[in-house]
């Protein structure tokens, strides 16, 4: 028995647009044939080979870890595409060495993604030059490179110039000299006699490599697993060189493939023609695989977790007892003034919690995130840990996280346990405007060798697939977008099956019947999904390491320039890494700016970490539902459960937050929790016992803190052993172990049958719905920041949302709501206005008091139709004596000139009150005919100008809805008045109700409402009907419908694209404060308007009843009901 | 080298590989161990579904290159010093499909 073939290179699915097969199908194949060996070398990068290392390790083959790099000239001119692989079991020296070649490679490169290249010398793809793969490999020869078929000695000898193939294979040979660092890898993909991948070339290459001496080894250069995935490979080709199927030289056949040992020995055969020679073939290949098997422990440092070490983090002595002591000193901090209870309290705690933390070894890395937490702050950046991290009362005393974890009843045991050796993640969300400002801090305070970001590989999904496989069969540009407009609804593994399903598909489904290709498209764009795509830049992760993290990882380029490791989140844990999210939240953003903006106008410090939790009128505000602009608790939705709940303390904000979520909605959660807090329902129990776990939350089981206590007061297990089984209740294999658990041990500490059968039920129902509770109480804290932002300080909170615009709703709806509170709106003004919405003081013109004396003012940030460099211009120019004076020096296009003068933002430049803005319009219509801008040097062209520089008088003043009509365009909002103020007459007309009066209203009143629309929802129904909500907002806030089957049938048509909306149904109270309205018609306002223009002009006096009878027929019958 | 392209009987030994074959009414005899080799298909110009899974059939195509001579011939060489000169290179499709074969081309 001859022994095992070794496959030796490899490209898995993530060498982007060239692997098909992704590293753990390509394992498992490995161990089904019965290799012994199987190594990864994607292009370009090691971006698979964590998860091959993974899966080998799992299925018991030996790992091998290899790249496959484009090599150049000194010119980069190509000389051939080499295989890299790291020698296994010399301490890392191999991979070190591996990693360095790759980053080495990526080095001069532009970001990945990034296709504006070729400019600035920069090199377009990642390659090196043979000296520096010489250089590096002479000074540490722990790779061994191997070049064959794609190189530029194969293609001489493809040409028959034996002479040439001979001196540049010898330049290969003599560059890479030292022993074992230099092969020949032969391939025959049995193509056409004597062209490249073939028999006869492959053995050309066998005697040209014995003719210089240099090692031969047989590859079958693998790009996928069976032959059948070449037809994947094929349109991977087509997006990789951007042109379609046919346009470009394909691969040869299907021959690549992961070929069996038998079937590896024929080919070897068919090249030496002589067994002995194809046996020393086989050997040496084998040979190699075992010099490069790695040792993943020894080799990557795999699965020890790696910290800066301490003189990195500047600190001295026994990390553990350092951490003890930042703990005692936090406990001071934080409990000073505690009662003595609560101080013992806590430093049990926090005593119990070190342990652990002693325990694992993970003392240094809570000093390094309390370390880059402490940075943060320093930079005065505001900051949030988010997640299970909020748990822990240790990273409450480091200052890592904000919310007092035995104050909101948070465990510890679901963050960190003796049960799991994995480094735990601790989420830190900071303003979003200064993440990249954090990012190179960091790089910058623990050395650029010891950081890197994290990368992320984009994998086709639905319109991705459709898009690239539309492109390799050569469809139109809108044929493809017309495709792909449908395919966002499903995954493009299922598209086939999909186009049977969905009646939004018929018509593809139709032309696939007749188009040969519409019926290829569908079977590529199933070939592709989910296959990576690209990589880029992780939206939040970096990676801190020690002084040797470039050994163990490669890098490369990010969009922002820092070095990006190639691996991926998975890659953290088996890779030992430490990484720390650092997500950029535009609420910290607004909250940030909205304090710099108090302590700016009123002179004084704000502490928003040192603020009253329990302020009463905060909460106030909150109930009334005018919750727009608020973290968390602004979506229509969430306003509907404000009025509902009526939250009056920070624990239940955590309970609003976590329960306003997929999974407790369908685990029909919401209902009884309401019932149990109003008194409409006596919280159940199942057991006396699980009272007081329960108590916060009347019987309902929300938290996972809940279950994990649960399992503990029942079972008697410890919290840490809690959350293991809490996690395995999502396995269905781990499952019935957890079950026989809690009722052996339940049933033994006493309980009854029927008790453990209820409460067993309860918590298999919950263990796909429930939620972290720490993570809720993380979100609830800027929840109330903002709340109590708005509530105090609304003019420089709604200027922060202006510029940060963090939530889900249009600027001109937070435009409304900002006049709704009554904050002053400060109009657009060259003389004023910047890029930011900047919190002005008005001069004194009344006596009232002082805070109503302020206001925003616009600010030029999305200004439709102005460039930036005009707006920096302006900003840069300010003030500006008359608009000769604006026209000279901020140098606006005529277009931007014309925009402003509409909208106003000139206005401050006429002197005096007698000229209108019409007059302005028509004086900047003047300049801008004058064919060419006066310059100084432009002495006849200024003099022009100056003759000119007179402002018309007499044009008339725009109306106030031409003045909104133009700021609508322009600008997106309505600054002048709210839209809806046009119709105002016709809404009184018809007795339209302010949605500010519906609370005051008896239930089941009949009534019109009006407004903007904001928000269409149509969230999935049990019933599967469907169901949609429609938000309209008029000024005096939002109002919800709800239209079901009958109303969406009577005015389908405006549904969902009418923007103004005149709804007439039923109210319907759902709490103290919450009403929303049973749709039952709806009508399109402009439309109406215009009927009631008619109607009104015809015959004044009975305006309304002429109305009822003249509208268009599908309103007329509801009509007639008012 | 012509084009020919026409539909012919061969024979094949227990490796399947083509030892002979008749084509026009002559038969001729494989006189070298036949060289395989696989072409490829332009499938989105010929084929209905590539569904994953439908094999590399819609892909590649075998392809046989054969030293070969009529049978008509064989009395004149004799088998052990059959001179190169008086053989023909043929180029064979195999089908895998439906196993048929195509005399694909005379290199002549």
């Amino acid at each position: 028995m001859t022994s095992q073939f070794s496959h030796l290179h490899v490209a898995s699915a993530y060498s982007g647009h060239y692997g098909v097969t992704r590293p753990e199908l390509l394992a498992e194949a490995a161990k089904a044939m019965g290799f012994e060996h199987l190594a990864i070398t994607d292009r370009d990068g090691l971006y698979g080979a964590v998860k091959h290392i993974g899966a080998c390790l799992q299925l018991g083959l030996k790992p091998i870890v290899g790249v496959d790099l484009e090599v150049t000239d000194e010119q980069f001119a190509p000389r051939g595409r080499a295989v890299v692989l790291a020698h296994g079991r010399n301490q890392g020296l191999g991979w070190a060495t591996l990693c360095k070649l790759v980053t080495m490679a990526h080095s001069g490169m532009s970001a990945a993604g990034d296709r504006r290249t070729r400019k600035s010398g920069l090199k377009s793809c990642p390659s090196l030059t043979l000296v520096q793969l010489a250089e590096t490999l002479n000074a540490s020869p722990h790779c061994t490179v191997l070049v064959g078929a794609d190189s530029d000695f194969a293609r001489a000898a493809e040409a028959g110039n034996k002479n040439l193939a001979s001196s540049l294979l010898g330049q290969w040979v003599s560059s890479l000299a030292l022993p074992g660092i230099f092969g020949v890898e032969i391939v025959n993909h049995l193509t056409e006699p004597g062209k490249r991948g073939s028999t006869t070339l492959a053995s050309r290459l066998v005697q040209l490599a014995d003719s210089v001496g240099a090692a031969t080894v047989i590859t079958n250069a693998v790009r996928y697993l069976t032959p059948d995935d070449a037809i994947t490979a094929d349109v991977l080709d087509s997006a990789r060189f951007l042109e379609p199927l046919g346009a470009f030289e394909p691969q040869p056949n299907a021959q690549a493939w992961l070929k069996p040992t038998d079937l590896m020995a024929e080919l070897a055969i068919e090249i030496t023609g002589d067994s002995s020679r194809a046996r020393a073939l086989l050997q040496t290949t084998r040979k190699l695989a075992d010099v490069c098997t790695l040792d993943p422990p020894s080799d990557c440092g795999w699965g020890r977790p790696k910290t800066p070490e301490k003189s990195a983090l500047g600190i001295e002595g026994n990390p553990f007892e350092l951490l003890s002591q930042k703990m005692q000193d936090g406990l001071e901090w934080r409990y000073g003034d505690a009662n003595a209870k609560r101080q013992l309290e806590a430093k049990h705690r926090a005593s119990k919690e070190l342990i652990t933390i002693g325990e694992l070894g993970f003392s240094t890395y809570f000093l390094t995130v309390a370390d880059v937490a402490q940075m943060i702050r320093d930079m005065k950046v505001r900051s949030q840990a988010r997640g299970s991290g909020a748990g822990s009362l240790i990273n409450y005393l480091l200052g890592i996280s904000s919310v007092d974890p035995i104050e909101n009843d948070l465990l510890f045991e679901r963050f960190l346990s003796t049960e799991r050796s994995t480094l735990p993640d601790i989420d830190i969300d900071v303003e979003s405007a200064r993440r990249h400002e954090i990012y190179r801090a960091i790089f910058k305070r623990y050395g650029s060798n010891r950081v890197t970001l994290l990368s992320m590989q984009s994998t086709y999904r639905g319109r991705g697939a459709v898009r690239d496989s539309g492109m390799a069969l050569g469809f139109e540009e809108e044929q493809i977008d017309d495709i792909a407009k449908n395919v966002w609804r499903f995954s493009a593994r299922s598209f086939r099956s999909a186009l049977g399903a969905k009646p939004e598909l018929a018509k593809i489904a139709e032309a696939i019947e007749q188009d040969r290709r519409m019926n290829l498209l569908v079977d590529i764009t199933e070939r592709l999904d989910r296959l990576p795509r690209y990589i880029s830049m992780h939206p939040c992760g970096v990676i801190l390491g020690d002084a040797n993290l470039l050994n163990l990882t490669p890098t490369e380029p990010s969009g922002m320039g820092l070095a990006m490791s190639q691996f991926d989140k998975d890659d953290m844990d088996p890779m030992g890494f430490l990484k720390l999210d650092v997500l950029g939240v535009r609420m910290q953003s607004t909250m940030a700016y909205a304090v710099r903006e108090i302590e700016r106008i009123h002179n004084k410090k704000l502490d928003l970490e040192a603020i009253d939790l329990a302020d009463a009128e905060t909460f106030k505000a909150i109930n009334t539902t005018n919750t727009l602009g608020i973290f968390q608790i602004e979506s229509p939705g969430q306003r509907e459960l404000t009025g509902k709940h009526q939250p009056t303390k920070f624990n239940d904000l955590t309970i609003q937050i976590s329960l306003f979520r997929p999974g407790p909605m369908k685990g029909n959660m919401i209902a009884p929790y309401l019932d149990g807090r109003h008194g409409f329902a006596k919280a159940k129990y199942l057991h006396p016992d699980l009272e007081p776990i329960l108590r916060e939350t009347f019987g309902v089981v929300i938290f996972h803190e809940h279950v994990l206590r649960i399992f503990n007061k029942m079972t008697g297990c410890t919290l840490a052993r809690a959350d293991e089984m809490r996690r395995s209740l999502e396995n269905p294999r781990l499952k019935p172990q957890i079950e026989e658990f809690f009722r052996t041990a339940s049933l033994a500490r006493g309980y009854s049958t029927t008790v453990v059968e209820a409460v067993w039920a309860t918590i298999e129902s919950f263990s796909s719905f429930g939620f972290c509770k720490a993570h809720g109480a993380a979100f609830a804290m800027p929840t109330y920041q903002s709340a109590w932002l708005k509530t105090h300080y609304p003019t420089e909170f709604m200027a922060g949302i202006f510029t940060h615009d963090p939530g889900m709703y249009p600027r001109r709806l937070l435009l409304a709501e900002a006049r709704r509170l009554g904050v002053k709106i400060l109009p657009l003004d060259v003389n004023r206005s910047t890029h930011e919405f900047v919190v002005e003081k008005i001069e004194r013109v009344t006596t009232l008091p002082d805070e109503t004396n302020i206001g925003v003012r616009m600010a030029f940030d999305q200004f439709y139709g102005m460039s930036e460099a005009e707006v920096k211009r302006i900003v840069k120019q300010q003030p500006f004596s008359d608009l000769l004076d604006f026209y000279e020096r901020a140098r606006p296009s005529r277009r931007s000139f014309e925009l402003l003068a509409e909208v106003g933002a000139l206005d401050s430049l006429a002197v005096g009150n007698v000229h209108t803005r019409g007059d302005i319009v028509a004086r900047v219509k003047q300049i801008n005919a004058a064919k060419k801008r006066a310059t100084d040097t432009d002495l006849q062209n200024m003099l022009d100008f100056a003759m000119l520089d007179q402002l018309p008088v007499g044009n008339p003043e725009p109306t106030q809805a031409e003045k909104v009509q133009a700021e609508l365009r322009t600008l997106k909002m309505d600054v002048t008045a709210h839209q809806m103020e046009q119709y105002r007459e016709m809404l009184d007309d018809l007795g339209v109700v302010n949605a500010s009066d519906l609370v005051g209203l008896r239930s089941k009143s009949s009534v019109l409402v009006a407004g903007v629309r904001v928000a269409t929802q149509t969230p999935p129904m049990r019933s599967g009907k469907r169901v949609v909500f429609v938000t309209l907002d008029d000024g005096t806030g939002c109002s919800d419908s709800t239209f079901f089957d009958e109303a969406q049938s009577r005015c389908s048509h405006i549904l969902f694209n009418t923007r103004l909306l005149v709804i007439a149904g039923k109210t319907r109270r759902t709490g103290v404060n919450g009403v929303s309205l049973m749709a039952e018609n709806a009508w399109d306002v402009r439309e109406l308007y215009a009927s009631w223009v008619q109607a009104r002009k015809n015959a004044p006096v009975e305006k309304l009843n002429q109305m009822t009878a003249s509208p268009s027929p599908s309103m007329q019958p509801e009509f007639s009901a008012f | 080298m012509r084009r020919i392209d026409e539909s012919i009987s061969v024979l094949v030994n227990q490796n399947t590989e083509p030892i002979g074959f008749s084509w026009r009414g002559q038969s001729y005899v494989v006189r070298q161990r036949p060289t395989r080799w696989f072409a490829r298909k332009e499938w989105w110009v010929e084929s209905a579904r590539v569904q994953r899974g439908i094999g590399a059939g819609s892909l590649e195509v075998e392809m046989w290159r054969v030293l070969a001579m009529p049978v008509s011939a064989l009395d004149i060489a004799s088998s052990e010093d059959s001179n190169l000169q008086t053989l023909t290179q043929f180029q064979l499709i195999h089908s895998n499909d439906n196993h048929t074969w195509r005399l694909e081309r005379i290199f002549d």
